[in-house]
């Protein structure tokens, strides 16, 4: 009948509309695409990452500006305001176009901006993020390609650089870092009787099991979670490695007798009730049981500091390093940001001499008066940081980093089930490490 | 005498019934509005208070001073009001087609419309983000065309239901006197569905209000920012100001409390009946 | 008592059959046998806005599904036909999370159909202060989500919160408190108490609003016939609230098997061990946490042709049951 043709063609017309629309939606290319950045000079075509250096900076007709990207706090964006102003004065003709975005739906944002092709020119990332993106070719490879990358590179920590490395090239450089110490609360150790906090890994476990006392709640040490960052200092102190240097294997490595051992100390405590519960979920939190004295020891970072100031002003904190392990060294894990260039900037050149700004002492310094911790070794006991820093830096020269690979995000899942089915006793930390080994080997390939 | 009392009994009875439901409703609204008050080092006491020791306003004048709230909070309400007035015209227009018209493959248009509710929208952000790149769409028209979109499903199906509610003998009447569909649409269906077109109204506000992922990455220059973008800010990544954001998020809460006081009035049972009697 | 009940019958099916939509209209508008023109007329601004907001982004993401994805350059993508969906299928993770998705569909839809009609049905009638108890049952609806999992996750915490107190020194219900996040299944308990607090009052106005379409005058008859007030429900609210309780089913399990925040807020993405995601918090892991889209492209067609197989099922049953009143 005609009207059941019509309604038929109707039909399909919407079926053919929503398919040509997707269809000529672009599969974004990244180099042809048009960023949302305005007023920008005539485009420099971005080739694959093993290409020469590029030569002298092109002299820009109009001004050139650049999209950064980042998730800084109010006082942190208020300062970067600052070291803004600062690059401007000195490099006429480019300008920086900050964003600020949400902590927790920066990385939603960003992919979905490369997605598309509208990228930033610059981004601050988290240091896990950086061998995800690059393995999947959104950033340039520095290495090359930046002027001066190999004297920038000299001055800073190893551990925090060592997060931009993939497949033997940098994508990015380390800005800001922090690490983990130990904070020891003064008045239970006092109560304890204990006057100063331990050195070695064995003190730590008979301290914490001094001050713990269940029928008040009371426990001598706190994690956050059973994520792999909670354990990470003590596990990395006692000489504990996820994988080996070349991230081949786990075998040996995440299962081997230090790692072993490590998680056999925690639970013990756990068992004998004087490593808090809390960590397999939905406890008081480590930062309020820390001051408020349910947990004298937690292990944890910088930023407590400013944290304490606003929720319990009149506590104070202290801080210590990371006991040592068994063979006498301290450990600790590395935390931090790192800054990239993304693949699609249209303006390369302009955008490496920002981020290699931001890399500079001044800019580091600047940075470091709102709790940026440096990355640059050589500031380390600079008078111009705030004194907190101190113990921190110490310890960031013995921190490692985690295993910088794009399937990172499994492994700790890996290692954290693990932590669970040892702290529920379902299996022994042997066998638990064997399985996250397996695990994480059946990643690596 | 005996009816009366009957009635004020069973009255009594209701609100008795209301009364302690609305204990366990307000509890945690309870725990908001005193969170709000107090200063940040109480935010999250263990073991918690019922009634907080000391009372701040502090939070208050920090969350609300901030440049940009009046910012944000003014496109919002753009925002929210534009995509309500849109999806409502044209949710009920296809309501209205559903409803009354007739043609071959109605159902199944239906169904393809009813597709909107049951795909997850976090998986259409990225391909929604190519559509809007393409139609140069990173402001708010991008925000109300994406909320529209979404709200038009499930509206559309409220919609329908209702509109078959209305019933015909006016229409009727109207068709004699010479009126076409849009008259019957304009002047008859939708003056008689006023509750429905409220709860339609209400939800969609609600939804345009307080919607962030696809507001997250589709507004770019901080000038246009929505408020739930402009409170998620209020988080960092290692320190949230909780008592902020409480009370930014109370007093986002008021226009919607405002646009449903408005509108609930049509929730009130004759309004709707039958246009004759018996 | 029987006299009455069958008279109140009568009376509601004459008004039924004056009222009930024409199974098979006759065209009104136009003279030929179908309103397809004006019909194209109404369609249009919905189709187009539709067409590219909604069925273009639908059909990109499904093709999406069969590749194994690359975001920076997708022409480099590997089609790998339905093994997406087929890792999906066989994977335990997934399977955990469907589990939870349905336990926690079922308990929060029947819960909340329950007391959002048992809600409206007290908001209906004239009571003092009635606008403040509308509003008050609807506050819950418009509160953030973010606030309240904190609210929630606050009251549940496992060695000092609200709900341990009450449940361990008051009532002395349970022997020691219980470490609600640390067990995977006891985890759903606050998720689910969340929507449901959360989603009562808004099943309530949809309710409320449906009510409205039910003549004063009916209740009067009924009244007159001596029916008290179950009766009036069973015969006159239940049946003429057809439309709206098909509604509210329909988009209430929809909403329960596409829920994403409260899952996400309160066990972090799974924990502990994976074994309390939700179908959609694990999709958004696959793609934004692992960036492999394919999969959680996979993952949401998945649910997507479950929901509308599901909701099929259940218009088809409703308007079959609708008709038969």
């Amino acid at each position: 009948m005609k009207i059941k043709r019509l309604s038929a063609l109707f039909i399909s017309m919407i079926v053919v509309l929503a398919t040509v629309l997707t269809a000529c939606a672009p599969a974004a290319a990244p180099t042809s695409a048009p960023t949302s950045a305005p007023a920008t000079e005539a485009p420099k075509p971005t080739e694959a990452p093993t290409q020469a250096p590029t030569e002298a900076p092109t002299q820009a007709a109009a001004p050139v500006t650049i999209q950064y990207w980042h998730t800084h706090s109010d006082p942190e964006t208020a300062q970067l305001d600052k070291v803004i102003a600062a690059f401007e004065a000195a490099n006429p003709g480019i300008k920086i176009a900050p964003t600020r975005y949400a902590y927790n739906d920066y990385k939603t944002a960003l992919l979905t901006a490369i997605s598309s092709g509208a990228v930033p020119d610059v981004a601050r990332l988290d240091i896990a993020w950086v061998s995800e993106f690059a393995d999947q070719d959104a950033l340039i490879q520095l290495d090359g390609t930046m002027p001066n990358f190999d004297t920038i590179i000299k001055d800073t920590f190893p551990g925090p650089l060592s997060t931009n490395v993939w497949k033997g090239h940098y994508y990015g450089l380390p800005l800001d870092t922090n690490t983990q110490v130990l904070l020891w609360n003064k008045a239970d150790f006092d109560a304890a009787g204990i006057t100063t906090p331990p050195t070695t890994m064995e003190e730590f476990a008979t301290d914490a099991c001094k001050l713990s006392d269940k029928a008040k709640q009371q426990y001598g040490y706190a994690e956050g979670g059973t994520y792999f960052w909670a354990p990470a200092p003590v596990f990395y102190a006692m000489g504990g490695k996820v994988t080996d240097p070349d991230i081949t294997t786990a075998t040996g490595y995440v299962n081997g007798p230090d790692s072993v051992a490590a998680f056999t100390m925690l639970k013990d405590l756990y068992d004998k009730g004087c490593l808090s519960p809390n960590l397999l979920g939905g406890g008081i939190a480590t930062d309020a049981g820390h001051a408020q004295g349910n947990y004298a020891m937690i292990i944890d970072g910088p930023w407590m500091v400013d944290i304490y100031k606003n929720n319990y002003p009149d506590f104070k904190v202290n801080f210590a390093p990371i006991p040592t392990g068994p063979q006498g060294t301290t450990s600790s894990v590395v935390g931090g940001e790192d800054v990239v260039v993304l693949a699609g900037t249209k303006n390369q050149d302009a955008a490496m001499k920002w981020a290699a700004y931001l890399l500079s002492p001044e800019a580091q310094k600047m940075m470091a008066e709102v709790g940026q911790m440096p990355t640059l070794a050589s500031l380390t006991g600079d008078p111009a940081m705030p004194p907190y820093f101190a113990v921190f830096q110490e310890q960031l020269k013995t921190a490692q980093a985690r295993v910088p690979h794009p399937k990172w995000g499994d492994m700790d899942n890996a290692i954290n089930n693990a932590y669970q089915r040892i702290l529920k006793g379902d299996q022994t930390p042997q066998q638990a490490l064997d399985q996250a080994a397996d695990e994480i080997n059946a990643l690596l390939k | 005498m005996n009816r009366k009392a009957q009635q004020d009994f069973g009255t009594f009875l209701r609100l008795l019934i209301l009364i302690l439901g609305l204990g366990f409703v307000l509890i945690p609204i309870w725990y908001m509005v005193i969170t709000s008050f107090k200063p940040q080092t109480m935010i999250f006491e263990l073991p918690p208070r019922l009634w907080p020791q000391t009372w701040t306003l502090k939070n208050y004048i920090v969350a609300l001073g901030k440049d940009s709230f009046d910012l944000y909070f003014l496109n919002s309400a753009k925002v929210a009001i534009a995509s309500t007035l849109l999806t409502v015209l044209i949710a009920s227009m296809l309501a209205f087609v559903f409803a009354r018209l007739r043609f071959p493959g109605k159902e199944a248009v239906f169904y393809i419309f009813l597709l909107g509710m049951m795909v997850p929208p976090v998986m259409l952000i990225i391909p929604q983000f190519l559509v809007a790149k393409w139609l140069s769409l990173f402001n708010h028209w991008g925000l109300i065309l994406v909320y529209t979109t979404m709200n038009i499903s499930m509206q559309t199906f409220l919609l329908r239901g209702v509109f078959e509610n209305v019933p015909r003998d006016l229409e009727e009447a109207a068709l004699i006197d010479g009126g076409g569909p849009w008259t019957i649409f304009w002047r008859i269906v939708l003056p008689l569905s006023g509750p429905g077109l409220s709860v339609v109204i209400i939800n969609t506000f609600l939804y345009s209000w307080e919607e962030f992922a696809w507001a997250n990455v589709a507004i770019k220059n901080a000038s246009q920012r929505t408020l739930p973008i402009g409170i998620a800010l209020f988080q960092s990544e290692h320190l949230t100001e909780w008592g902020q954001v409480f009370a930014a998020s109370l007093v986002a809460l008021v226009p919607v409390v405002i646009i449903f006081i408005i509108f609930q009035r049509h929730f009130v049972q004759g309004i709707s009946t039958t246009g004759l009697k018996g | 008592m029987l006299l009455a009940h069958n008279k109140l019958k009568r009376t509601f099916q004459m008004w039924a059959a004056k009222h009930r939509p024409h199974q098979s209209q006759r065209t009104m508008y136009t003279k030929r046998r179908s309103d397809l023109l004006p019909a194209l007329i109404f369609l249009l601004p919905g189709l187009v806005l539709f067409a590219l907001f909604f069925l273009g982004p639908m059909l990109y993401s499904l093709r999406i599904s069969f590749f194994q994805w690359k975001i920076v350059h997708p022409d480099q993508s590997v089609f790998v036909g339905f093994r997406n969906y087929q890792h999906a299928l066989s994977d335990p993770i997934f399977r955990r999370a469907v589990l939870n998705t349905l336990v926690y569909t079922v308990i929060t839809v029947i819960v909340k159909l329950f007391l959002g009609l048992g809600v409206a049905l007290l908001l209906n009638q004239r009571l003092p202060g009635r606008t403040f108890f509308r509003v008050a049952y609807y506050l819950p609806v418009i509160t953030s989500w973010v606030i309240v999992s904190l609210l929630f996750e606050y009251m549940f915490n496992g060695q000092a919160g609200l709900v341990n107190y009450a449940l361990n020194n008051v009532l002395h219900i349970i022997p020691k408190d219980i470490l609600w996040f640390a067990d995977p299944i006891l985890t759903l308990v606050p998720i689910i108490l969340l929507d449901i607090w959360k989603g009562i009052g808004w099943a309530a106005i949809i309710f409320l609003a449906g009510l409205q379409a039910i003549p004063a005058e009916l209740y009067e008859a009924a009244r007159v016939d001596g029916a008290n007030f179950a009766e009036q429900l069973r015969y006159i609210t239940w049946p003429l609230l057809g439309p709206t309780t098909v509604f509210l089913v329909v988009v209430l399990i929809i909403g329960g098997l596409n829920a994403y925040v409260p899952f996400q807020l309160m066990t972090h993405g799974g924990d502990p061990m994976d074994l309390t995601h939700s179908v959609l918090t694990l999709m958004y892991e696959a793609t934004f946490g692992r960036l492999d889209f394919g999969y959680g492209a996979a993952i949401s067609y998945l649910l997507t042709l479950f929901v509308f197989l599901v909701s099929l099922v259940e218009l088809r049953l409703m308007r079959q049951q609708a008709g038969a009143a």
